[in-house]
């Protein structure tokens, strides 16, 4: 059941349910060796995206957010990322 | 016995011997301290993701063995002296492994290893292959799935990224 799928109400606007992508796909691994993986889950700034932008469920933002820190500590992600322009 | 996981950048500029040397001290530190070395994944070199001692690159090595705490002090203390060594993080990957399931695992690390020594023909003709399909970096480090699969998983990995960005 979707929120505000009602309609008719004010809540006319809703989303698209977002999924989370680890629990969707198991074999998906969260790992601070996998800087590529990471990426996608960071900011061209290098900050972390919420997980409300993303729709990753609680327990693996948790996990992820661990990977990504420990992927800055050992330089394989930038702490302070350049933009793209 | 704990089990764990660690990753030092070494400098770039540093001759093979003294690299060597370097893996040999390391080796020999854990042999002191009665850790049981699993496996030694050597990186190479990598474009770091910041300047680490005004230095743009850095050859990285992954360490995994089983041990005690005072074996990871002793190892980083002596990471710390050495001036080859820019930076290195621990990681604690299990709590409480036995010392006999950790010798199973060094055993059967080994017996791949060998096995993949065994085999590497195959290996190389499928990355020729990948090679030729997609000349990003992509079909370097997948060089082992088939190109068709190899697609598919570009295009899901593009898709979300996208999305996050709106």
């Amino acid at each position: 059941m979707y929120k505000g799928q009602r309609g008719g109400g004010k809540n006319r606007f809703y989303q698209r349910r977002k999924i989370c992508r680890f629990c969707v796909d198991s074999t998906m691994e969260l790992d601070y060796k996998n800087p590529k993986a990471l990426k996608q889950f960071i900011t061209e700034r290098g900050k972390i995206i919420p997980r409300r932008i993303t729709g990753t469920c609680a327990k693996h933002q948790r996990k992820l957010t661990v990977a990504i820190k420990q992927a800055r500590q050992i330089a394989l992600l930038p702490f302070v990322g350049r933009p793209l322009n | 016995m704990k089990k764990y996981e660690t990753v030092f950048i070494s400098d770039p500029d540093m001759s093979d011997q003294a690299r060597e040397e370097l893996l040999e001290r390391v080796k020999g530190i854990i042999d002191r301290e009665k850790g049981i070395l699993l496996n030694i994944d050597d990186w190479g070199l990598k474009k770091l993701s910041y300047e680490i001692k005004k230095k743009l690159r850095g050859y990285y090595v992954c360490l995994t063995y089983g041990g005690t705490g005072a074996l990871v002090t002793e190892l980083e203390r002596n990471f710390r002296l050495s001036d080859f060594i820019m930076k290195f993080m621990t990681i604690l990957i299990t709590e409480d492994v036995t010392e006999e399931s950790l010798k199973q695992e060094a055993e059967q690390a080994k017996e791949a290893a060998q096995e993949e020594e065994a085999a590497p023909q195959e290996a190389v003709a499928e990355k020729d292959q990948g090679d030729a399909e997609e000349k990003n970096e992509k079909a370097d480090e997948n060089a082992d799935d088939q190109g068709d699969a190899k697609e598919t998983e570009a295009e899901l990995t593009s898709e979300p990224a996208e999305e996050s960005k709106e």
